[in-house]
């Protein structure tokens, strides 16, 4: 509610600008998976590492075109964070710099519709990133995997309660885990697995 | 990111570059259950690389039960020959759901273009595929090592020692007597070395008689080494002093020799000192000691990647010697002079690499004198036995009266098979076009071969009986991958094996070729161009892989590293991806094959 309140707020204030392009609604039968790497799980506080986004064409996960940037080492990134995604601070001193990387970031996603393994957090940190910056949130359309795996789960077994890991999950959609930690790695495993519940791999399990 | 495995062939003949382009430029796509990825006639657009799943690979013209082309499974790559090819010569269809990678056309054939390798392995024939994965066992080289770290003592062998007042006719005698090239002379505690050639020379060049003593020829600066040296240290020192021996010496006193031959055989695995320790055997014992050391061998030769085509003769010529010794030592010459004992099936085609049955035969002249000769075979076939050769299921043996009989008799029996011409008696007869005579008088079985093909070789009708036998089990194509229960596995013996050693067995007979083993015979049916020459390459080397396999099979059984019962039974998961694609294609060679023989024989119907 409040997302498309501001959203159509952002939109009035974009008018005729350089990412007007992004706020019309899309037309296409494209998706774009995106995760992220941050140093932290507070939404807050937490800063970017690393983005990365695939785009779906139909049942086609489009590898070979994807977007992987990393960023230059935010002040925030400490050893807890490492421990998780592997990034340290000299692997990221040729990062983009923020602005940069959320530039390309945009123009490769469009305004497609986005998909993400509980997505909300991926939002509301790019968000928050992002609204300094450009003076706008995203205003694509979204689809978190989690959720509808959830939903799915509920309706085909609604006498489990459904193991909800990143790992049980793929493990029950027979999708294989690539680079678990890795932006990029985390994008395409979700975008299978998308693909996968449209495919109705619940239902013929 | 993506999680592709390019350790394999072909991948592995582009270099990191190109494996990173490979990296960049592959999709990733799920296909349902029965899609259809590739449809016969389509352009090929992509190759794909099965990351999970299983795909069939059909023929849509061909009636249902033989329209499985093959079968693709993880880690496999298809349709890179639809795009050199322009058009997909089948039907790929998914059989169960797979997640493919896919590599774009243009890229494929920009790596073609960059990496001439690469391309070359998808034009290649299967021979060359082979070699491939030959190298890849020279390379895990294990037996380098083996040979560097192995001393002197594991290769000597006991001094040939006599005294200064021996004579050279004496040296001589003693030299053959104990097939050295060597021996020592002993005069005031020094020990002197007289070789072969010394002894020539003394005779030929200095006049020397066969009286004169053998210690004035000695050469008494030996050059020494120790038993527990290195034995490559031993190889430099004849190197650096050009000679062919070394005698090993420990406090003064020789205790052994080493020959150059003996460490070259050593490093070649031992296998002239197999074949030397059955010559100089003269008891059944040494017999079955030396005859013991036969897996250990093909174990080493196969690991050093020798070709398996020379493993197999080197085998057969031991394994004839093997029994031929027992003939000699179980026979009296007079007996011996008036039999031929033949070995048949693999054994007689020289295709058995560890011991297999006994499959054996006697044919005796027919002015034979012999009163207790059924006893003779019996104990011959139980003596066998205790050489490591099991006896065999069918009673196919010796000491079986229906395997021996007099020539006249013999050739009455053939004439009786080809005019009954049942299962037994064709398989009978295919028993016996494999004999191959071992001991005694071969001309008994000239003899026998003649009347076999004089009365076979123009009978169409036997010929297509025996060629619809190897057309009785279908190429196993169906079972890659599909396989429920992960224990079953494919027969190549039934599938592979079968097929090709009895067609061939068939068109040598029609062609009336002599050779025995499947091998030599494709090579004659090449000379006499019944067969392309590449075809019938080919269908050596899927024979070749099919028995490599089995012997793998019983290699492991051996180590008792695996119980499986069945060595003929390849489960095909435990294969690597390049070997699952050398059968695939071997496995196809077979079908053809047999539709050539289909055609040839007219067993269509």
């Amino acid at each position: 509610m409040i997302r498309s309140l501001r959203r159509a707020a952002d939109r009035r204030r974009q008018g005729h600008g350089r990412y007007d392009w992004l706020f019309s609604p899309y037309l296409g039968d494209e998706l774009v998976a995106i995760d992220c790497e941050t140093t932290g799980l507070d939404t807050r506080t937490a800063e970017l590492v690393s983005i990365a986004a695939v785009r779906l064409e139909g049942e086609r996960v489009m590898t070979s075109g994807s977007l992987d940037l990393r960023l230059r080492p935010p002040a925030s990134l400490r050893g807890d964070s490492i421990k998780i995604h592997r990034l340290r601070g000299v692997d990221l001193n040729d990062g983009d710099e923020l602005g940069d990387a959320l530039e390309k970031f945009l123009d490769f996603i469009g305004n497609r519709p986005l998909l993400g393994w509980c997505i909300d957090y991926d939002l509301a940190v790019i968000d928050r990133q992002l609204r300094p910056l450009f003076d706008f949130g995203l205003p694509n359309p979204c689809v978190d995997v989690a959720r509808l795996y959830r939903r799915e789960m509920h309706r085909m077994r609604p006498q489990l309660e459904p193991a909800m890991s990143f790992e049980r999950v793929a493990e029950t959609l027979e999708v294989p885990v690539m680079g678990r930690h890795t932006a990029l790695g985390d994008a395409v495993t979700t975008a299978l697995m998308y693909i996968r519940l449209k495919q109705g791999a619940l239902a013929a399990g | 990111m993506v999680d592709i495995d390019l350790s394999q062939p072909p991948f592995t003949l582009l270099d990191d570059r190109g494996r990173e382009r490979v990296v960049r430029g592959v999709d990733l796509l799920y296909f349902r259950r029965d899609e259809i990825i590739l449809e016969a006639g389509q352009p090929g657009e992509f190759v794909y690389i099965i990351h999970k799943g299983e795909v069939a690979e059909l023929d849509p013209h061909a009636p249902s039960e033989q329209a499985r082309i093959a079968h693709y499974t993880a880690g496999d790559l298809f349709g890179a020959i639809s795009i050199l090819k322009g058009t997909s010569r089948y039907r790929f269809k998914v059989e169960q759901e797979s997640l493919c990678y896919l590599m774009p056309k243009a890229l494929f054939e920009r790596l073609c273009d960059d990496y001439p390798t690469f391309a070359e392995f998808f034009r290649r024939g299967l021979a060359q595929k082979t070699r491939l994965l030959a190298e890849r066992r020279i390379a895990s080289g294990v037996n380098m090592a083996g040979f560097m770290l192995a001393r002197v003592s594991e290769c000597m062998r006991a001094p040939l020692i006599v005294d200064a007042a021996t004579t050279i006719a004496a040296a001589v005698a003693r030299l053959n007597e104990s097939h050295a090239d060597s021996l020592l002379v002993g005069k005031d505690g020094r020990f002197g070395v007289v070789t072969k050639t010394d002894l020539l020379d003394a005779l030929v060049t200095a006049g020397a008689t066969q009286a004169s003593p053998v210690v004035a020829i000695a050469h008494f600066e030996l050059i020494a080494t120790g038993s527990d040296q290195y034995l490559f240290e031993a190889l430099v020192q004849m190197t650096r002093h050009r000679v062919a021996r070394v005698v090993v010496v420990e406090e003064g006193r020789p205790v052994g020799v080493v020959e150059l031959t003996d460490v070259l055989s050593h490093f070649s695995s031992r296998s002239y000192m197999v074949g030397l320790e059955l010559e100089q055997a003269d008891d059944l014992e040494a017999l079955a000691r030396a005859s013991a050391r036969l897996p250990g061998l093909v174990q080493t030769l196969m690991a050093q990647g020798v070709k398996l085509r020379f493993v197999m003769d080197l085998l057969a010529a031991l394994n004839g010697r093997i029994v031929d010794k027992a003939y000699q030592f179980l026979i009296e010459p007079r007996y011996r002079a008036q039999s031929c004992l033949l070995v048949m099936g693999s054994e007689g085609r020289g295709e058995q690499i560890l011991k297999t049955d006994q499959d054996n035969a006697l044919i005796v002249a027919d002015d034979s004198d012999w009163p207790d000769r059924a006893l003779a075979m019996q104990r011959f076939t139980e003596t066998l036995y205790t050489l490591g050769y099991p006896p065999c299921p069918g009673n196919i043996m010796v000491s079986n009266p229906a395997w021996v009989d007099s020539e006249s008799g013999w050739l009455r029996t053939v004439s009786r098979w080809v005019e009954r011409r049942d299962g037994a008696s064709l398989m009978n007869l295919a028993i016996m076009l494999d004999a191959r005579g071992v001991a005694g008088d071969t001309r008994l079985l000239d003899r026998l071969r003649e009347h076999l093909f004089a009365s076979c070789s123009r009978d169409e009708l036997l010929l297509s009986y025996l060629a619809r036998a190897a057309l009785h089990f279908a190429a196993p194509l169906t079972l890659f991958g599909t396989l429920k229960k992960p224990r079953h596995g494919i027969d190549i013996k039934k599938g592979g094996i079968f097929p090709i050693v009895q067609g061939v067995r068939t068109l040598a007979l029609e062609c009336r070729i002599t050779a025995t083993s499947t091998l030599a015979r494709l090579e004659a049916l090449a000379g006499k161009g019944r067969l392309e020459a590449d075809f019938a390459a080919d269908l050596g080397e899927a024979l070749a892989l099919f028995i490599e396999l089995r012997l793998k099979q019983q290699l492991t059984q051996l180590d008792g590293r695996q119980n499986s019962e069945e060595p003929n039974l390849v489960v095909v998961q435990n294969l690597s991806s390049l070997e699952r694609d050398l059968l695939r294609q071997a496995l196809h060679i077979v079908k053809d094959f047999q539709q050539r023989l289909t055609h040839r024989f007219h067993l269509e119907y």
